[in-house]
Protein backbone atom coordinates (compact mmCIF):
# COMPACT_ATOMS: atom_id res chain seq x y z
CA UNK A 1 0.00 0.00 0.00
CA UNK A 2 2.87 2.41 0.79
CA UNK A 3 3.86 1.73 -2.68
CA UNK A 4 1.19 2.42 -4.19
CA UNK A 5 1.17 5.79 -1.73
CA UNK A 6 4.29 6.71 -3.80
CA UNK A 7 3.15 5.81 -7.51
CA UNK A 8 -0.45 7.40 -7.02
CA UNK A 9 0.76 10.82 -6.39
CA UNK A 10 1.96 10.97 -9.77
CA UNK A 11 -1.41 10.43 -11.28
CA UNK A 12 -2.97 12.26 -8.58
CA UNK A 13 -0.95 15.35 -9.03
CA UNK A 14 -1.72 14.79 -12.63
CA UNK A 15 -5.80 15.05 -11.95
CA UNK A 16 -5.13 17.45 -9.31
CA UNK A 17 -3.73 19.97 -12.32
CA UNK A 18 -6.29 18.78 -14.41
CA UNK A 19 -8.53 19.93 -11.90
CA UNK A 20 -7.35 22.87 -11.33
CA UNK A 21 -6.94 23.79 -15.15
CA UNK A 22 -10.57 23.33 -15.21
CA UNK A 23 -11.44 25.47 -11.95
CA UNK A 24 -10.71 28.41 -13.71
CA UNK A 25 -13.66 27.71 -15.73
CA UNK A 26 -16.48 26.39 -13.24
CA UNK A 27 -15.88 27.66 -10.24
CA UNK A 28 -19.37 27.28 -8.69
CA UNK A 29 -19.84 23.60 -9.90
CA UNK A 30 -16.91 23.04 -7.92
CA UNK A 31 -18.73 24.73 -4.65
CA UNK A 32 -21.50 22.14 -5.26
CA UNK A 33 -19.60 19.45 -5.47
CA UNK A 34 -16.99 19.91 -2.96
CA UNK A 35 -20.09 19.36 -0.64
CA UNK A 36 -20.15 15.80 -2.10
CA UNK A 37 -16.09 15.00 -1.84
CA UNK A 38 -17.01 15.92 2.05
CA UNK A 39 -19.22 13.18 2.08
CA UNK A 40 -16.99 11.04 0.09
CA UNK A 41 -14.25 11.64 2.33
CA UNK A 42 -16.33 11.29 5.78
CA UNK A 43 -17.23 7.80 4.47
CA UNK A 44 -13.85 6.53 3.67
CA UNK A 45 -12.75 7.81 7.02
CA UNK A 46 -12.74 4.16 8.39
CA UNK A 47 -10.25 2.87 5.87
CA UNK A 48 -6.54 2.06 7.93
CA UNK A 49 -4.06 3.50 5.52
CA UNK A 50 -5.79 6.64 4.54
CA UNK A 51 -6.37 7.58 8.28
CA UNK A 52 -3.17 9.50 8.91
CA UNK A 53 -3.26 10.72 5.69
CA UNK A 54 -6.74 12.41 5.60
CA UNK A 55 -6.19 13.26 9.33
CA UNK A 56 -3.10 14.97 7.41
CA UNK A 57 -4.64 16.01 4.28
CA UNK A 58 -7.29 17.86 6.54
CA UNK A 59 -4.94 19.70 8.99
CA UNK A 60 -3.21 20.53 6.09
CA UNK A 61 -6.49 22.70 5.06
CA UNK A 62 -5.76 25.55 7.17
CA UNK A 63 -3.05 27.48 5.25
CA UNK A 64 -3.67 26.20 1.75
CA UNK A 65 -6.51 27.06 -0.66
CA UNK A 66 -8.59 23.99 -1.36
CA UNK A 67 -8.20 22.81 -4.68
CA UNK A 68 -11.73 22.09 -5.99
CA UNK A 69 -12.97 19.33 -6.64
CA UNK A 70 -14.86 18.70 -9.86
CA UNK A 71 -17.29 16.22 -11.50
CA UNK A 72 -15.36 15.33 -14.49
CA UNK A 73 -12.70 14.29 -12.14
CA UNK A 74 -15.04 11.66 -10.55
CA UNK A 75 -16.07 10.04 -13.50
CA UNK A 76 -11.92 9.21 -13.66
CA UNK A 77 -12.50 8.10 -10.76
CA UNK A 78 -15.40 5.43 -11.73
CA UNK A 79 -13.04 5.02 -14.79
CA UNK A 80 -10.33 3.52 -11.70
CA UNK A 81 -13.00 2.31 -10.42
CA UNK A 82 -12.60 -1.28 -9.25
CA UNK A 83 -10.66 -0.46 -6.09
CA UNK A 84 -12.12 1.67 -3.21
CA UNK A 85 -9.28 2.55 -1.93
CA UNK A 86 -7.75 3.86 -5.07
CA UNK A 87 -11.04 5.75 -5.56
CA UNK A 88 -9.92 7.50 -1.80
CA UNK A 89 -6.62 8.09 -2.84
CA UNK A 90 -7.82 10.08 -5.26
CA UNK A 91 -9.81 11.81 -3.17
CA UNK A 92 -6.64 12.79 -1.50
CA UNK A 93 -5.80 14.46 -4.50
CA UNK A 94 -8.04 16.74 -4.34
CA UNK A 95 -5.89 18.24 -1.71
CA UNK A 96 -3.27 20.57 -1.83
CA UNK A 97 -0.03 18.88 -2.91
CA UNK A 98 1.35 20.29 0.52
CA UNK A 99 -1.05 17.90 2.20
CA UNK A 100 0.26 15.72 -0.29
CA UNK A 101 3.80 15.30 1.09
CA UNK A 102 2.20 14.73 4.53
CA UNK A 103 1.86 11.42 3.35
CA UNK A 104 4.78 10.82 0.74
CA UNK A 105 7.02 12.37 3.37
CA UNK A 106 10.27 11.63 4.21
CA UNK A 107 11.24 8.40 2.23
CA UNK A 108 10.46 9.07 -1.40
CA UNK A 109 11.17 12.30 -0.94
CA UNK A 110 13.33 12.73 -4.35
CA UNK A 111 10.71 10.42 -6.21
CA UNK A 112 7.69 12.64 -5.18
CA UNK A 113 10.16 15.19 -6.45
CA UNK A 114 10.48 13.87 -9.57
CA UNK A 115 6.84 12.80 -10.10
CA UNK A 116 5.66 16.39 -9.57
CA UNK A 117 7.99 17.19 -12.42
CA UNK A 118 6.56 15.24 -14.70
CA UNK A 119 3.12 16.58 -14.45
CA UNK A 120 4.79 20.50 -14.54
CA UNK A 121 6.43 20.21 -17.97
CA UNK A 122 2.47 18.97 -19.00
CA UNK A 123 0.30 21.12 -17.00
CA UNK A 124 0.98 24.33 -15.13
CA UNK A 125 -1.07 26.51 -13.14
CA UNK A 126 0.04 29.65 -12.66
CA UNK A 127 -2.81 31.30 -10.40
CA UNK A 128 -3.18 28.52 -7.57
CA UNK A 129 0.39 28.50 -6.76
CA UNK A 130 0.29 25.67 -4.08
CA UNK A 131 0.18 22.13 -6.00
CA UNK A 132 2.29 22.08 -8.95
CA UNK A 133 4.18 25.06 -7.61
CA UNK A 134 6.81 22.61 -6.01
CA UNK A 135 9.18 22.65 -8.62
CA UNK A 136 10.79 25.71 -8.22
CA UNK A 137 13.29 27.73 -9.52
CA UNK A 138 16.24 25.37 -8.09
CA UNK A 139 17.47 24.45 -11.52
CA UNK A 140 20.38 26.15 -11.00
CA UNK A 141 21.43 25.03 -8.18
CA UNK A 142 21.46 21.50 -9.26
CA UNK A 143 24.47 19.85 -9.54
CA UNK A 144 24.11 15.88 -8.92
CA UNK A 145 20.92 15.59 -7.42
CA UNK A 146 19.35 16.80 -10.97
CA UNK A 147 20.84 14.06 -12.64
CA UNK A 148 19.61 11.18 -10.32
CA UNK A 149 16.37 13.26 -10.60
CA UNK A 150 16.61 13.68 -14.03
CA UNK A 151 16.73 9.87 -14.61
CA UNK A 152 13.71 9.49 -11.83
CA UNK A 153 11.46 11.75 -14.11
CA UNK A 154 12.37 9.67 -16.90
CA UNK A 155 10.89 6.82 -15.65
CA UNK A 156 8.47 7.91 -13.66
CA UNK A 157 7.34 9.55 -16.86
CA UNK A 158 7.34 6.21 -18.45
CA UNK A 159 5.98 4.69 -15.97
CA UNK A 160 2.63 6.65 -15.74
CA UNK A 161 2.33 6.95 -19.53
CA UNK A 162 2.33 3.25 -19.15
CA UNK A 163 -0.33 3.33 -16.57
CA UNK A 164 -2.60 6.56 -17.28
CA UNK A 165 -5.68 6.29 -19.24
CA UNK A 166 -6.12 7.51 -22.51
CA UNK A 167 -8.72 10.12 -21.00
CA UNK A 168 -5.95 11.51 -18.92
CA UNK A 169 -3.37 11.67 -21.85
CA UNK A 170 -5.43 13.74 -23.41
CA UNK A 171 -6.44 15.88 -21.02
CA UNK A 172 -3.06 16.05 -20.32
CA UNK A 173 -2.09 16.97 -23.59
CA UNK A 174 -5.01 19.19 -23.46
CA UNK A 175 -3.45 21.03 -21.14
CA UNK A 176 -0.23 20.80 -21.88
CA UNK A 177 -1.33 23.38 -24.99
CA UNK A 178 -2.81 25.80 -22.79
CA UNK A 179 -0.25 25.94 -20.37
CA UNK A 180 2.76 26.07 -22.22
CA UNK A 181 2.59 30.08 -21.47
CA UNK A 182 2.51 29.46 -17.61
CA UNK A 183 5.63 27.27 -17.98
CA UNK A 184 8.00 29.47 -19.62
CA UNK A 185 7.49 31.49 -16.82
CA UNK A 186 8.15 29.14 -14.28
CA UNK A 187 6.72 30.72 -11.46
CA UNK A 188 7.68 30.15 -8.12
CA UNK A 189 4.86 28.45 -5.75
CA UNK A 190 3.62 29.55 -1.99
CA UNK A 191 4.78 26.53 -0.85
CA UNK A 192 8.06 26.37 -1.28
CA UNK A 193 10.19 22.66 -0.46
CA UNK A 194 13.45 23.48 -0.01
CA UNK A 195 14.29 19.67 0.00
CA UNK A 196 12.95 19.37 -2.99
CA UNK A 197 15.36 20.08 -6.68
CA UNK A 198 14.32 19.72 -9.96
CA UNK A 199 14.93 20.19 -13.26
CA UNK A 200 12.59 21.73 -15.26
CA UNK A 201 12.28 21.17 -18.63
CA UNK A 202 12.60 23.76 -20.31
CA UNK A 203 9.68 24.80 -23.10
CA UNK A 204 10.58 22.62 -26.53
CA UNK A 205 13.42 20.98 -24.75
CA UNK A 206 13.12 17.14 -24.56
CA UNK A 207 12.77 15.79 -21.13
CA UNK A 208 14.79 12.67 -21.74
CA UNK A 209 17.87 11.58 -19.05
CA UNK A 210 20.54 12.33 -22.00
CA UNK A 211 19.89 15.79 -22.49
CA UNK A 212 18.80 16.83 -19.12
CA UNK A 213 22.32 15.96 -18.28
CA UNK A 214 23.95 17.49 -21.19
CA UNK A 215 22.23 20.22 -19.85
CA UNK A 216 23.48 20.31 -16.57
CA UNK A 217 27.08 19.66 -17.82
CA UNK A 218 26.89 22.74 -19.84
CA UNK A 219 25.53 24.78 -17.21
CA UNK A 220 28.45 23.30 -15.17
CA UNK A 221 30.65 24.38 -17.85
CA UNK A 222 28.76 27.68 -18.50
CA UNK A 223 29.66 28.61 -14.80
CA UNK A 224 33.49 27.66 -14.92
CA UNK A 225 33.41 29.89 -17.71
CA UNK A 226 32.12 33.09 -15.78
CA UNK A 227 34.40 32.55 -13.03
CA UNK A 228 37.46 32.56 -15.25
CA UNK A 229 36.18 36.03 -16.96
CA UNK A 230 36.40 37.10 -13.35
CA UNK A 231 40.05 35.77 -13.27
CA UNK A 232 41.40 36.70 -16.71
CA UNK A 233 41.53 40.44 -17.54
CA UNK A 234 39.80 42.30 -20.28
CA UNK A 235 37.23 39.38 -20.72
CA UNK A 236 34.22 41.27 -19.86
CA UNK A 237 32.80 41.74 -23.12
CA UNK A 238 33.84 38.43 -24.72
CA UNK A 239 30.75 36.16 -24.75
CA UNK A 240 31.38 32.84 -26.95
CA UNK A 241 33.04 30.37 -25.51
CA UNK A 242 35.17 30.20 -28.05
CA UNK A 243 36.56 33.88 -27.70
CA UNK A 244 36.63 32.73 -23.86
CA UNK A 245 39.05 30.19 -24.66
CA UNK A 246 41.24 32.28 -27.00
CA UNK A 247 41.30 34.50 -24.36
CA UNK A 248 42.24 32.05 -21.56
CA UNK A 249 44.83 30.53 -23.66
CA UNK A 250 46.78 33.58 -24.19
CA UNK A 251 46.66 34.82 -20.71
CA UNK A 252 48.24 31.62 -19.78
CA UNK A 253 50.65 31.23 -22.33
CA UNK A 254 51.36 35.71 -21.47
CA UNK A 255 52.20 34.36 -17.49
CA UNK A 256 54.10 31.86 -18.88
CA UNK A 257 56.23 33.94 -20.47
CA UNK A 258 56.59 36.33 -17.62
CA UNK A 259 57.63 33.89 -15.21
CA UNK A 260 60.51 33.18 -17.61
CA UNK A 261 61.51 36.64 -18.11
CA UNK A 262 61.45 37.08 -14.24
CA UNK A 263 63.56 34.30 -13.45
CA UNK A 264 65.63 35.59 -16.50
CA UNK A 265 65.80 38.94 -14.32
CA UNK A 266 66.19 37.26 -10.69
CA UNK A 267 69.19 34.98 -12.34
CA UNK A 268 71.01 38.43 -13.85
CA UNK A 269 69.75 40.64 -10.92
CA UNK A 270 70.78 39.21 -7.56
CA UNK A 271 74.54 37.65 -6.22
CA UNK A 272 74.24 35.13 -3.89
CA UNK A 273 74.89 36.07 -0.54
CA UNK A 274 72.52 38.76 -0.90
CA UNK A 275 69.33 36.33 -0.59
CA UNK A 276 70.41 35.02 2.92
CA UNK A 277 69.99 39.00 4.11
CA UNK A 278 67.14 39.08 1.95
CA UNK A 279 65.30 35.82 3.47
CA UNK A 280 66.44 37.14 6.76
CA UNK A 281 64.51 40.27 6.48
CA UNK A 282 62.15 38.44 4.40
CA UNK A 283 61.29 36.10 7.10
CA UNK A 284 61.56 38.94 9.99
CA UNK A 285 58.53 40.56 7.83
CA UNK A 286 56.40 37.51 7.40
CA UNK A 287 56.12 36.68 11.02
CA UNK A 288 52.64 38.52 11.70
CA UNK A 289 53.29 39.25 15.90
CA UNK A 290 55.64 36.79 16.98
CA UNK A 291 56.59 36.45 21.06
CA UNK A 292 60.14 37.85 20.44
CA UNK A 293 59.05 40.74 18.64
CA UNK A 294 56.29 41.51 21.74
CA UNK A 295 59.27 40.55 24.43
CA UNK A 296 62.14 42.96 22.36
CA UNK A 297 59.65 45.82 22.65
CA UNK A 298 57.53 45.30 26.05
CA UNK A 299 60.05 44.33 28.61
CA UNK A 300 63.46 46.78 27.97
CA UNK A 301 65.04 45.67 30.95
CA UNK A 302 65.14 41.69 29.54
CA UNK A 303 68.93 41.03 30.54
CA UNK A 304 69.59 39.71 26.29
CA UNK A 305 66.95 41.07 24.38
CA UNK A 306 69.60 40.59 21.19
CA UNK A 307 69.77 37.33 22.27
CA UNK A 308 66.26 36.30 22.63
CA UNK A 309 65.90 37.43 19.17
CA UNK A 310 68.72 35.71 17.81
CA UNK A 311 67.03 32.80 19.38
CA UNK A 312 63.97 33.06 17.79
CA UNK A 313 65.72 33.61 14.39
CA UNK A 314 67.29 30.89 14.81
CA UNK A 315 63.70 29.11 15.46
CA UNK A 316 62.23 30.79 12.36
CA UNK A 317 64.93 29.43 10.04
CA UNK A 318 65.53 26.08 11.58
CA UNK A 319 61.27 25.70 11.42
CA UNK A 320 61.44 26.71 7.58
CA UNK A 321 64.24 24.22 6.80
CA UNK A 322 66.31 27.51 6.20
CA UNK A 323 68.96 25.96 8.12
CA UNK A 324 71.25 27.47 10.57
CA UNK A 325 74.13 28.24 8.74
CA UNK A 326 72.30 30.09 6.14
CA UNK A 327 71.00 32.37 9.32
CA UNK A 328 74.18 32.25 10.93
CA UNK A 329 76.01 33.47 8.02
CA UNK A 330 73.78 36.79 7.48
CA UNK A 331 74.01 37.51 11.28
CA UNK A 332 77.85 36.60 11.44
CA UNK A 333 78.28 39.36 8.14
CA UNK A 334 75.78 41.87 9.80
CA UNK A 335 77.28 40.98 13.47
CA UNK A 336 81.04 42.34 12.14
CA UNK A 337 79.47 45.16 10.79
CA UNK A 338 79.75 47.89 13.68
CA UNK A 339 76.64 48.97 16.17
CA UNK A 340 73.87 49.82 13.18
CA UNK A 341 73.37 46.34 12.08
CA UNK A 342 71.42 45.15 15.33
CA UNK A 343 69.43 48.83 15.21
CA UNK A 344 68.68 47.18 11.76
CA UNK A 345 67.20 43.83 12.77
CA UNK A 346 65.13 45.82 15.21
CA UNK A 347 64.29 48.38 13.16
CA UNK A 348 63.14 45.77 10.43
CA UNK A 349 61.15 44.55 13.60
CA UNK A 350 59.71 47.43 14.23
CA UNK A 351 58.80 48.11 10.91
CA UNK A 352 57.18 44.83 10.82
CA UNK A 353 54.51 46.00 13.83
CA UNK A 354 54.45 48.93 12.06
CA UNK A 355 53.77 48.38 8.57
CA UNK A 356 53.32 45.24 7.84
CA UNK A 357 51.16 45.54 5.59
CA UNK A 358 52.95 47.99 3.07
CA UNK A 359 54.98 45.42 2.16
CA UNK A 360 53.16 43.54 -0.64
CA UNK A 361 52.13 47.34 -1.73
CA UNK A 362 55.24 47.85 -3.59
CA UNK A 363 56.66 49.68 -0.64
CA UNK A 364 59.84 47.27 -0.05
CA UNK A 365 61.66 50.00 -1.30
CA UNK A 366 60.56 52.45 1.61
CA UNK A 367 61.27 49.65 3.62
CA UNK A 368 64.82 49.55 2.84
CA UNK A 369 64.86 53.30 3.62
CA UNK A 370 62.92 53.45 6.78
CA UNK A 371 65.33 50.70 8.47
CA UNK A 372 68.15 54.01 8.12
CA UNK A 373 66.01 56.50 9.20
CA UNK A 374 64.37 54.35 12.70
CA UNK A 375 67.67 53.63 13.68
CA UNK A 376 67.69 57.10 15.17
CA UNK A 377 64.05 56.85 16.48
CA UNK A 378 64.89 54.24 18.69
CA UNK A 379 68.33 55.50 20.78
CA UNK A 380 66.80 52.96 24.20
CA UNK A 381 66.58 49.91 22.82
CA UNK A 382 70.18 49.67 20.95
CA UNK A 383 71.56 50.83 24.17
CA UNK A 384 70.93 47.15 25.73
CA UNK A 385 72.13 45.99 22.17
CA UNK A 386 75.33 47.30 22.91
CA UNK A 387 75.62 45.71 26.96
CA UNK A 388 74.60 42.74 25.11
CA UNK A 389 76.02 42.13 21.98
CA UNK A 390 79.53 40.52 23.55
CA UNK A 391 77.13 37.90 25.30
CA UNK A 392 75.44 37.72 21.69
CA UNK A 393 78.79 37.60 20.14
CA UNK A 394 79.37 34.05 22.49
CA UNK A 395 76.33 32.97 21.60
CA UNK A 396 76.78 32.92 17.82
CA UNK A 397 80.25 31.70 17.85
CA UNK A 398 78.69 28.64 19.63
CA UNK B 1 59.26 54.89 22.58
CA UNK B 2 56.17 54.07 22.61
CA UNK B 3 55.30 50.29 22.87
CA UNK B 4 55.50 48.48 19.81
CA UNK B 5 51.13 47.57 18.83
CA UNK B 6 50.27 44.56 17.20
CA UNK B 7 50.44 44.25 13.74
CA UNK B 8 47.87 44.53 11.08
CA UNK B 9 47.63 40.90 10.88
CA UNK B 10 48.96 39.27 7.52
CA UNK B 11 47.37 36.41 6.85
CA UNK B 12 49.67 33.60 7.18
CA UNK B 13 48.26 31.44 4.81
CA UNK B 14 47.78 33.54 1.90
CA UNK B 15 48.71 32.38 -1.34
CA UNK B 16 51.44 35.27 -1.86
CA UNK B 17 52.93 34.42 1.74
CA UNK B 18 53.38 30.68 0.82
CA UNK B 19 54.42 31.19 -2.45
CA UNK B 20 57.04 33.69 -1.00
CA UNK B 21 58.74 31.61 1.35
CA UNK B 22 58.61 28.80 -0.83
CA UNK B 23 59.87 30.37 -3.69
CA UNK B 24 62.51 32.02 -1.54
CA UNK B 25 63.74 28.90 0.23
CA UNK B 26 63.66 27.37 -3.37
CA UNK B 27 66.54 30.08 -4.62
CA UNK B 28 68.22 29.74 -1.62
CA UNK B 29 68.63 25.68 -2.34
CA UNK B 30 69.49 26.92 -5.60
CA UNK B 31 72.39 28.85 -4.56
CA UNK B 32 73.88 26.71 -2.06
CA UNK B 33 73.22 23.50 -3.60
CA UNK B 34 74.32 24.01 -6.52
CA UNK B 35 77.50 26.28 -5.91
CA UNK B 36 79.19 24.93 -9.02
CA UNK B 37 77.01 27.26 -10.91
CA UNK B 38 78.92 29.96 -12.96
CA UNK B 39 77.65 33.34 -12.65
CA UNK B 40 78.16 34.16 -16.26
CA UNK B 41 75.89 30.93 -17.21
CA UNK B 42 73.00 32.98 -17.31
CA UNK B 43 70.70 30.63 -19.22
CA UNK B 44 71.40 27.99 -16.71
CA UNK B 45 70.54 29.86 -13.82
CA UNK B 46 67.44 31.52 -15.47
CA UNK B 47 66.01 27.89 -16.29
CA UNK B 48 66.73 27.00 -12.53
CA UNK B 49 65.21 29.90 -11.60
CA UNK B 50 62.22 29.12 -13.61
CA UNK B 51 61.87 25.46 -12.20
CA UNK B 52 62.44 26.43 -8.64
CA UNK B 53 59.67 29.36 -9.56
CA UNK B 54 56.98 26.52 -10.71
CA UNK B 55 58.15 23.88 -7.74
CA UNK B 56 57.16 26.47 -5.30
CA UNK B 57 54.19 26.71 -6.80
CA UNK B 58 52.97 22.85 -6.94
CA UNK B 59 54.54 22.73 -3.94
CA UNK B 60 52.50 25.00 -2.04
CA UNK B 61 48.98 23.72 -3.75
CA UNK B 62 50.26 20.41 -2.76
CA UNK B 63 48.51 17.32 -4.29
CA UNK B 64 44.69 19.17 -4.23
CA UNK B 65 44.82 20.05 -8.28
CA UNK B 66 46.54 18.06 -11.17
CA UNK B 67 48.76 20.35 -12.71
CA UNK B 68 50.39 20.46 -9.20
CA UNK B 69 50.47 17.09 -8.97
CA UNK B 70 52.03 16.47 -12.78
CA UNK B 71 54.81 19.18 -12.35
CA UNK B 72 55.72 17.69 -8.93
CA UNK B 73 56.26 14.10 -10.89
CA UNK B 74 58.14 16.12 -13.34
CA UNK B 75 60.48 17.52 -10.72
CA UNK B 76 60.86 14.23 -8.82
CA UNK B 77 61.64 12.58 -11.92
CA UNK B 78 64.28 14.61 -13.28
CA UNK B 79 65.61 14.59 -9.63
CA UNK B 80 65.33 10.47 -10.05
CA UNK B 81 67.32 10.69 -13.20
CA UNK B 82 70.00 13.06 -12.00
CA UNK B 83 70.99 11.01 -9.13
CA UNK B 84 70.98 8.01 -11.50
CA UNK B 85 73.36 9.99 -13.65
CA UNK B 86 75.76 10.54 -10.88
CA UNK B 87 75.65 6.96 -9.71
CA UNK B 88 76.40 4.89 -12.37
CA UNK B 89 79.48 4.83 -14.89
CA UNK B 90 78.64 7.56 -17.74
CA UNK B 91 77.96 5.08 -20.51
CA UNK B 92 76.17 2.69 -18.29
CA UNK B 93 73.95 5.83 -17.08
CA UNK B 94 73.63 6.87 -20.89
CA UNK B 95 71.76 4.15 -21.85
CA UNK B 96 70.01 3.87 -18.20
CA UNK B 97 68.58 7.26 -18.37
CA UNK B 98 67.62 6.49 -21.61
CA UNK B 99 65.41 3.83 -20.94
CA UNK B 100 64.27 5.82 -18.37
CA UNK B 101 63.37 9.07 -20.50
CA UNK B 102 61.52 6.64 -22.73
CA UNK B 103 59.35 5.23 -20.39
CA UNK B 104 59.05 8.30 -18.31
CA UNK B 105 58.05 10.46 -21.93
CA UNK B 106 55.76 7.01 -23.69
CA UNK B 107 53.94 7.25 -20.21
CA UNK B 108 53.22 11.10 -20.42
CA UNK B 109 52.82 10.27 -24.51
CA UNK B 110 50.22 7.62 -23.87
CA UNK B 111 47.40 9.63 -22.57
CA UNK B 112 47.46 12.20 -25.55
CA UNK B 113 47.61 9.36 -27.84
CA UNK B 114 44.19 7.99 -26.77
CA UNK B 115 43.12 11.52 -25.96
CA UNK B 116 39.78 11.57 -27.73
CA UNK B 117 40.06 15.46 -28.46
CA UNK B 118 42.99 15.29 -30.26
CA UNK B 119 40.67 15.96 -33.06
CA UNK B 120 40.94 19.12 -35.05
CA UNK B 121 38.04 20.44 -34.72
CA UNK B 122 36.13 18.47 -31.67
CA UNK B 123 32.28 17.82 -31.70
CA UNK B 124 31.69 21.27 -30.06
CA UNK B 125 33.63 23.44 -33.22
CA UNK B 126 36.11 24.70 -30.89
CA UNK B 127 38.89 24.51 -33.65
CA UNK B 128 41.42 22.80 -31.23
CA UNK B 129 41.16 25.41 -28.58
CA UNK B 130 40.56 22.74 -25.81
CA UNK B 131 43.19 21.18 -27.30
CA UNK B 132 45.85 23.93 -27.00
CA UNK B 133 44.44 24.49 -23.60
CA UNK B 134 45.18 21.47 -22.74
CA UNK B 135 48.84 20.97 -23.71
CA UNK B 136 49.62 24.36 -21.85
CA UNK B 137 47.99 23.14 -18.39
CA UNK B 138 50.21 20.89 -17.12
CA UNK B 139 48.75 17.37 -16.32
CA UNK B 140 45.09 18.45 -17.66
CA UNK B 141 45.46 16.34 -21.23
CA UNK B 142 43.23 13.48 -19.78
CA UNK B 143 40.54 15.42 -18.60
CA UNK B 144 36.88 16.50 -19.61
CA UNK B 145 35.74 19.96 -20.33
CA UNK B 146 34.36 21.12 -16.39
CA UNK B 147 37.66 19.70 -15.22
CA UNK B 148 39.87 21.57 -17.38
CA UNK B 149 38.22 24.76 -16.65
CA UNK B 150 38.94 23.88 -12.48
CA UNK B 151 42.37 23.26 -13.44
CA UNK B 152 42.48 25.80 -15.43
CA UNK B 153 41.23 28.65 -13.34
CA UNK B 154 43.70 27.34 -10.26
CA UNK B 155 46.41 27.15 -12.47
CA UNK B 156 45.88 30.92 -13.78
CA UNK B 157 45.25 31.70 -10.28
CA UNK B 158 48.42 30.24 -9.11
CA UNK B 159 50.69 31.70 -11.77
CA UNK B 160 49.26 35.11 -11.11
CA UNK B 161 50.51 35.30 -7.84
CA UNK B 162 54.03 33.41 -8.18
CA UNK B 163 54.20 36.54 -10.96
CA UNK B 164 53.47 39.18 -8.52
CA UNK B 165 56.00 37.78 -6.35
CA UNK B 166 58.98 37.10 -8.42
CA UNK B 167 58.30 41.05 -9.67
CA UNK B 168 58.10 42.26 -5.95
CA UNK B 169 61.24 40.42 -5.86
CA UNK B 170 62.93 41.51 -8.87
CA UNK B 171 61.46 44.98 -7.54
CA UNK B 172 63.56 44.25 -4.39
CA UNK B 173 66.95 43.49 -5.68
CA UNK B 174 66.90 45.78 -8.08
CA UNK B 175 67.25 48.77 -5.26
CA UNK B 176 69.27 47.43 -2.50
Amino acid sequence: MSHELRNDPSLLERQQARMKWQQQKQQSFFNASDHTMQNMFSTSMPLAQTNETFTGLLSGHNGLDIVKPDPGLMEDWAGFGDHLSYGYMNQNSIMPLGADQSFVHGNSVSVSTSVTVSVSPKKRKADKGQSLEVVTEKEKKLKGCAEEGDSKITHQNSNNSDKATGDNKSSNSKGASTNTSSKDKSKVSEVQKPDYIHVRARRGQATDSHSLAERVRREKISERMKYLQDLVPGCNKITGKAGMLDEIINYVQSLQKQVEFLSMKLATVNPELDFNIDNVFAKEMFQPSTSEFQGLGCTSETPNPAYFQLNSLDQVYCGLDMGINSAEMALRRSLTAPMSIPETFMDSSCFNQILPSAMWDGDLQNLCKMEFEQGTLIPIQSHQYTGSNEGSNLKMEM
Amino acid sequence: MSPPHQPTSINPNSLKIQLAYRFLHNLNNINTKRSNLDHTQINRKSHRVKVAAYASMAFVTGSRRAWSRSILRKIRNRGVLARIKKRVDHKASRVRVHHHLNARSTKRRNPSCSNPNGDYIDPSGNLGLEVKLRKLVPGAVMMDACGLLDETADYIKCLATQVEVMRTLVDLYSTI
